[in-house]
């Protein structure tokens, strides 16, 4: 739907690295050094990111 | 207890605490993740109806998400916490009614399309009380949409709920002793290291060159049944790392933390005496 603000797991702020990690992955740079670089350290905060599916703008005319 | 600092910056702090225990690490792991107060927005106001921009161009106050989806949201942004200048609602002066002592007030009004950002919530007052990461996103909106939020952030701790809970990844481990008795087989276990903490000098002699990076695995120790290297783990050391969502900065978590601790003790023993 759309990225939760933090880490389901540890509660770490995620919701602002998704953009920035979208973008750039769509540039082609891989996704382990793009996660790296923005300061995901742990694996349930890297899932977050990686396992996101952004549905949002599909629901928006629902609105 | 004995504190050696690794790495102290504004959200992140690794260091050693020494000739302690189990016991008193574990204090500090749940002080850090449960009784340190930060400011969370607790309580939010929907306006509802329709609004028309300077063109005349009208909006209808609806979104994609719920309401009760954008209030949590809201609720997990990290909010920047001066801990001098706040005092619980129901303990305030005001008496629970909401002052400047124990609230900020945030507006949040924004049509669409567009993505609306932590940057978009303009706090009454003070402009350094913006919330503390400016690009997560909240919602998005469609064209003629639009948002008319009041949130209102109190002062809580993480027992009663997880988003006054400023540390994230609060974690020790016992201080790793790595002791190396023969360098025969020096680059097989370096090599058999998962995290690195071995070098092989030019001459062939097995070092260790980062031991707070072990993690007691023992893989180095299953080469060869420990013939070459001992890996034990200190029982009264730590290595105590943790991470804050920016509302507060490490040094003052730990600082507070230790107060938490120090006067539940206090109060402990007070009590004990009473009996
Ligand atoms: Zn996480
Ligand atoms: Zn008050």
């Amino acid at each position: 739907m759309i990225i939760p603000v933090r880490c389901f797991t540890c509660g770490k702020v995620v919701g602002s690295a998704y953009p920035e990690y979208a973008r750039r992955v769509s540039m082609g740079e891989s996704p382990e050094k793009v996660l790296d670089e923005i300061g995901l350290e742990r694996y349930c905060c890297r899932r977050m990111i990686i396992s996101h599916a952004d549905l949002i703008k599909e629901v928006l005319p629902l609105g | 207890m004995e504190i050696e600092t690794i790495e102290m910056g504004e959200k992140k702090a690794r260091f050693v605490i020494r000739d302690t225990s189990p016991a008193m690490a574990n204090a500090l792991r749940r002080a850090l993740v449960n009784k340190v107060p930060k400011m969370a927005i607790d309580t939010v106001e929907f306006h509802l109806g329709s609004m028309r921009d300077e063109e005349g161009k009208e909006y209808e106050s609806k979104t994609p998400l719920f309401d009760e989806i954008i209030a949590h949201r809201l609720g997990l942004l990290p909010v920047p916490t001066d801990l001098s200048l706040y005092t619980y609602k129901d303990k305030c002066v005001c008496g629970g009614e909401g002052c400047p002592n124990c609230t900020i007030i945030y507006s949040l009004v924004k049509s669409g399309p567009c993505t609306v950002l932590s940057s978009d919530m303009v706090p009454l007052g003070d402009p350094n009380l913006a919330i503390c990461d400016p690009d997560i996103p909240i919602l998005e909106l469609g064209d003629g949409q639009s948002v008319m939020i009041y949130a209102h952030a109190v002062l809580g701790t993480a027992e009663n709920h997880a988003k006054w809970q400023a540390a994230s990844g609060v974690g020790y481990k016992y201080m790793p002793v790595i002791t190396v008795k023969s360098s025969k087989r020096a680059q097989e276990i370096a090599d058999s290291c998962p995290r690195g903490v071995f070098t092989v000098s030019a001459s062939g002699d097995l070092g260790v060159e980062k031991p707070l990076d072990c993690m007691l695995c023992d893989s180095c120790v299953e080469v060869d049944g420990g013939e070459s290297v001992e890996v034990v783990g200190d029982e009264t050391s730590f290595v105590f790392s943790f991470e804050t969502d920016g509302s507060l900065s490490a040094e003052t978590m730990i600082l507070k933390a230790c107060e938490v601790i120090s006067e539940g003790a206090k109060a402990f023993s007070e009590s004990v005496d009473a009996l």
